[in-house]
């Protein structure tokens, strides 16, 4: 990994040289919300935020997405048109910690066995750009995952704000080809501002309450009945939300739409296994029929599913879900729970 | 590098349309690029996505065997949006597969043994995949007695009437059990459910794997006989429809705890759906 520093005098100028290049997607206020957008000018650009509403996952794996266009002339000729290959290259910036491990989470699932088109040809053309928080918000909990809010894991080049710098870390061969292409990182001796970024984790840190997993995974791997499942499942509304907001959450549905004449298009988007239609069969048979059984799901997929089936964290601790659920269930909660016997 | 597209169907046209039962149907496929067959190569006990461009996709196991070339089969039964769209459907009309997804049956671990099929209702068709390859000419020698053990509700609802009374009883070495849940005028046949039938034909587990696929509760009862009549679980084999989508482990719906149905499945032994949490 190279290393070296971006003065912050030229940090824009940096950035705008980026915005030159390629499309630039980072944190922007918009409306009332931090949202990773394409930007319009680099001063937009919100470098202090806390956590952006929406995890950036949708840039390689959109709510909705088009997969192909369809001819259907009364099922006797059929015409199937694939989107156009995704050419263009492009920078996300500004990704915290925590959302760079969830790219991390979700690449095995979409790259791996049955390679994903549509989600590869994005990952393939973009550039992670990371940048370490200077501050922890109260929903944070990465630490519990064993990220820390400054790691660099999962960006091709990683930012830290330090003083009158950014410290760079050039992670991956991706990023040496973004450093290439946008000159202005002076690559110095950086023992100075790496001492200070190791006392800006620290710092981080703590302010983050750390939540500790020890045990948490093997109780469910040896229990799948708990009580503490339907006494969450009782507060549980069945809206969705967490699923939506969660940066590892990767359910899709897919469905064609048809304009009436055979023409139209197969689509799919977003979908929650909090929902009874989720896995109910057209016969009628639902494995999964209450609120309880889907809320299991969901917790037991962060806590232990992904990381039995990809061997990397199906959460990241990011605090989406604890902020945007309309009946507070906290998943640090749920935690608490498993590891007093709930 | 070009990406191959494993969501994109392989344009196929339909040959064929059997009906089996009032609401069971057979269709059998040809894929418009017959270049597609040398890349398609299913295992018996795989299932596909079939598409109706304009409605959708629906899972469906293949039930002819991949010792039949040249084309596929699917034996659907009418129960959704999608099943009641290609029921109305006629040869020369043109579907979407894409495919073959999932794990099949242990076909080599089954060679030297005895085989006992056990099915309920639409629950034979993916058995029949596995049945007509081990009955196929240059299968046939590797597997012992095959033992074909089916029932319905009725008469009517038997499927592959054509192979459970004519094709399969002609084979060498092989034995066809039919029952219908309820006495019927002009049924002189075996009537009773499938497990209490199992039971008292109790056949005996000396070298023999059981292959069994039906309504859960036919499934349940099946598992629970084979048990008492002393099948260790790696004898006894099964496979499990849960709802799906993508097929290739992706969309999320199909998982029992950390297993996808579409990838890891549909096919297992007792022993491994015994190390599943009990959700499907």
């Amino acid at each position: 990994m190279r290393k070296g520093y971006i003065l912050k005098e030229s940090f824009k100028t940096w950035l705008g040289a980026i915005k030159e290049k390629f499309p630039l997607i980072a944190p922007v206020q918009d409306d009332g919300l931090t949202l990773f957008k394409e930007v319009e000018k680099v001063d937009d650009i919100v470098l202090d935020y806390g956590i952006t509403r929406m995890p950036p996952k949708d840039l390689f794996f959109p709510q909705t997405e088009k997969m192909f266009r369809i001819k259907n002339k009364n099922n006797v000729a059929i015409e199937l048109e694939s989107p156009e290959k995704v050419t263009d290259e492009l920078v996300l910036f500004g990704v915290h910690s925590c959302d760079l491990k969830s790219i991390l989470a979700l690449d095995p699932v979409f790259t791996t066995r049955f390679p994903d088109r549509y989600y590869q040809e994005r990952r393939d053309k973009t550039y992670v750009i990371g940048l370490s928080c200077t501050k922890a918000l109260p929903t944070c909990f990465c630490t519990a995952y064993g990220i820390n809010p400054t790691d660099a894991d999962g960006a091709d080049v990683h930012l830290t704000e330090l003083g009158d710098k950014y410290l760079v870390e050039v992670v991956t061969e991706r990023g040496e080809k973004l450093a290439a292409a946008i000159p202005g990182i002076i690559f110095e001796d950086t023992t100075n501002l790496e001492a200070e970024k190791a006392k800006l984790t620290e710092k981080v840190k703590g302010e983050i309450k750390f939540i500790d997993l020890t045990g948490v995974k093997e109780v469910l791997d040896e229990n799948f009945e708990l009580p503490l499942w339907e006494k969450w499942a009782q507060k549980c509304l069945g809206c969705g939300i967490c699923t939506y907001v969660c940066p590892t959450c990767h359910c899709f549905d897919i469905n064609d739409f048809n304009r009436g004449d055979g023409v139209g298009e197969r689509f799919r988007c977003w979908d929650s296994c909090m929902f009874s239609d989720f896995t109910r069969m057209a016969g009628g048979h639902n494995p999964r029929p209450t609120k309880k059984e889907r809320v299991r799901n969901r917790f037991m997929h962060k806590l232990k599913y992904h990381l039995d089936r990809y061997n990397i964290v199906g959460c990241v601790g990011c605090g989406r879900c604890v902020q945007r659920c309309p009946e507070n269930i906290d998943i640090r909660a749920i935690i608490s729970d498993i590891k007093g016997g709930v | 590098m070009a990406l191959e597209n494993p969501l994109l169907p392989h344009i196929a046209t339909i040959t064929k349309v059997i009906d089996e039962t009032p609401d069971v149907k057979t269709f059998q496929m040809v894929f418009d690029d017959p270049g597609v067959f040398d890349v398609f190569k299913q295992k018996p006990g795989q299932v596909a996505q079939i598409s109706i461009f304009g409605v959708g996709e629906a899972t469906i196991s293949i039930t002819s065997s991949p010792t039949r070339k040249g084309m596929l089969e699917f034996s659907i039964k009418k129960v959704g949006r999608l099943t009641s769209v290609i029921h109305q459907m006629e040869p020369g009309m043109k579907v979407g597969i894409r495919g073959p997804y999932g794990n099949h049956f242990p076909y080599e671990m089954m060679k030297g043994k005895d085989l006992l099929f056990i099915g309920g209702g639409i629950g034979l068709a993916p058995l029949r995949s596995l049945i007509d390859f081990v009955l196929a000419p240059e299968n046939r020698q590797d597997y012992g007695k095959v033992e074909i053990l089916y029932g319905a509700r009725s008469s009517a609802d038997l499927c592959f009437k054509y192979d459970l009374f004519d094709n399969w009883p002609r084979q060498p070495d092989t034995k066809v059990y039919v029952t219908i849940d309820r006495p019927e005028e002009g049924w002189d046949g075996h009537v009773g459910f499938v497990p209490a039938y199992l039971e008292e034909l109790n056949p005996n587990p000396q070298n023999k794997v059981t292959i069994t696929c039906g309504p859960p509760i036919m499934i349940k009862f099946v598992l629970q006989a084979l048990e008492k009549m002393g099948y260790s679980e790696d004898q006894v084999v099964t496979t499990l429809e849960l709802k799906m989508k993508c097929g290739i482990g992706k969309c999320g719906r199909c998982n029992i705890g950390s297993k996808f149905v579409c990838v890891d499945g549909p096919v297992f032994t007792l022993r491994e759906l015994k190390k599943l949490p009990p959700e499907f």
